[in-house]
């Protein structure tokens, strides 16, 4: 479904962000990436849907080369990727629908999606889609005026309106408190299992890994060092995903 | 713990020196200007009699009652001016701006063009651009909209540039991961999250034009200007306070219309 190899990218052309960073993605399957802040997860993420463009490496999606389409294919390519953000990034002065329906605006011309003309089709899925977070009843609510966990569920919803493949989501409960968490991560399960959606997930938090992930990626200094089931990940592997390089280790030695 | 109490003592007669030595060069400047420009200082003391001239002059008397029908006339002309050139100039300020803006130009050259142009527009004083108009497009309305409608152009880019930037990269990518285009990001993201900004910097351009037109006026022989500038040199002065009373309550109401307007918009 998707499969990255030997990614590699540098933000200032001398310290490597991203070193040779390969792994694939099943379909109905939730695959989370864990690993420490700064250790380049977020650019893996974004490289998928080529929002950071990336050095070198290949991203087969669907058995092509995101990273050789031109600007018309990889708007095509983006429209089968969802993606959801640690800050929602809805519009906020817009209504629930008016964000959930942004989600078609890949499919639509310029114009169309210029003056929100919308089909019926795409007005009933975007409706059935709130229904399905939990949030039918907010579909006219400004999204500033929603709770955190209410901003994510709008863009889970903005997600799926895309009728993704798969779904990028970057840190989706960082910013969230416990009770929203498990509402945002139970969709998000839910959507691989009944779904067949592939989930990609950027996480902090391992324990929330162990509950809801299939396969685990971890990430450490750009560079991948787990990639297996969830049930292989022991102590010892965990502890190896989040150990500091031995220049650091040192540092914070000397600090406490 | 007694020298931890000198620490601080010292600490403020340091700030009271620093202080007293802004304050004492603000003294000799203001001597050594006095002196530059000859300007006698006690002068200052006779204030209150040119005061009472101005009050005995200008203060509109039953005479000037009868300009009435012609000021708000002119009034109304120069108001309409500064209103067509506001809202002409925020259009295309807009647009310039979306391209101009860092985290939407096209090409970083045409961003460095327009923040040069919106430079070069905005520091030509607006007496200036009037005079200069005056020359091609001579007395007329046309000339005070075209001297505020540069001035604004100016003014109005490079707000609209920093308000786009301040609205970041993240939203803007957020569309772009669904698939949009670029004029669908502006229209359904940019437009909708900054709109209110933009009728702020807007409402605060038409206030600031009212005021602005009254003086290109007095060049061009245009509007409010124009008939303050002929009261005041044919000596009706009672006419012309009346005049300047009339825009100072036209910016009032501007500025109380727009507070309204944006209060209803937050």
């Amino acid at each position: 479904m998707l499969t990255v190899k030997h990614l590699a990218k540098s933000y200032d052309g001398e310290k490597k962000s991203l070193t040779d960073v390969s792994f694939s993605v099943q379909p109905g399957e939730v695959t989370v990436i864990i690993g420490p802040s700064g250790a380049g997860k977020t650019t893996i993420l974004r490289s998928i849907n080529q929002l950071i463009r990336d050095d070198d490496g290949e991203i087969l999606f669907d058995n092509t080369d995101i990273r050789q389409l031109n600007r018309a294919q990889l708007r095509q390519a983006r429209c089968r990727i969802g993606m959801i953000f640690q800050n929602y990034n809805l519009i906020e002065p817009l209504t629930a629908i008016e964000n959930v329906l942004h989600g078609c605006l890949g499919t639509k011309s310029n114009l169309a999606g210029i003056f929100s003309i919308y089909r019926n089709r795409e007005k009933e899925e975007a409706l059935k889609l709130l229904e399905k977070v939990g949030l039918a009843e907010f579909a006219y609510q400004q999204c500033r005026n929603l709770s955190g966990g209410q901003k994510q569920r709008v863009g889970i919803a903005r997600a799926l309106m895309q009728q993704p493949k798969i779904i990028l989501c970057d840190e989706p409960i960082a910013s969230l408190d416990p009770k929203s968490t498990i509402t945002v991560m139970d969709i998000l399960r839910d959507l691989a299992t009944n779904d067949g959606i592939s989930v990609l997930i950027n996480l902090h938090q391992v324990d929330i890994a162990r509950s809801y992930a299939d396969h685990v990626i971890g990430i450490n200094n750009g560079q991948v060092v787990f990639d297996d089931r969830i049930q292989a990940l022991s102590d010892t592997a965990i502890a190896s995903i989040y150990q500091k390089d031995a220049n650091s280790e040192g540092s914070v030695v000397h600090e406490f | 713990m007694n020298s931890d109490v000198q620490q601080v003592t010292n600490f403020f007669n340091t700030k009271r020196l620093r202080l007293s030595i802004i304050l004492v060069i603000f003294g000799l400047a203001y001597i050594g200007a006095s002196i530059g420009l000859g300007f006698q200082t006690q002068s200052l003391l006779n204030v209150q009699a040119g005061i009472a001239w101005l009050i005995h002059n200008f203060i509109p008397n039953e005479a000037s009652q009868g300009y009435w029908n012609e000021i708000i006339q002119q009034l109304f002309r120069t108001f309409i001016v500064a209103v067509a050139s506001t809202t002409c100039a925020a259009v295309v300020s807009l647009f310039l701006a979306i391209i101009g803006a860092q985290t939407l130009t096209p090409a970083i050259t045409v961003s460095w063009v327009i923040r040069c142009l919106s430079s070069l527009l905005r520091n030509i004083p607006i007496v200036a651009w009037a005079m200069i108009l005056l020359f091609s497009f001579k007395q007329n309305d046309l000339t005070g909209f075209l001297a505020l409608f540069f001035m604004t152009l100016g003014f109005l880019t490079r707000a609209f540039m920093e308000t786009i930037e301040d609205f970041g990269t993240e939203k803007i990518q957020a569309l772009q991961a669904t698939g949009a285009t670029y004029l669908q990001v502006i229209f359904q993201g940019l437009l909708p999250e900054i709109a209110v900004a933009l009728m702020t910097w807007i409402l605060y351009m038409i206030e600031n034009n009212v005021r602005d037109a009254t003086l290109v006026g007095l060049l061009t022989g245009t509007g409010i200007g124009f008939i303050f500038n002929l009261y005041f040199k044919s000596l009706r002065y009672g006419a012309a306070g009346l005049v300047v009373l009339s825009v100072i309550i036209l910016v009032v109401a501007v500025e109380l219309i727009s507070n309204l307007i944006g209060r209803l918009l937050s």
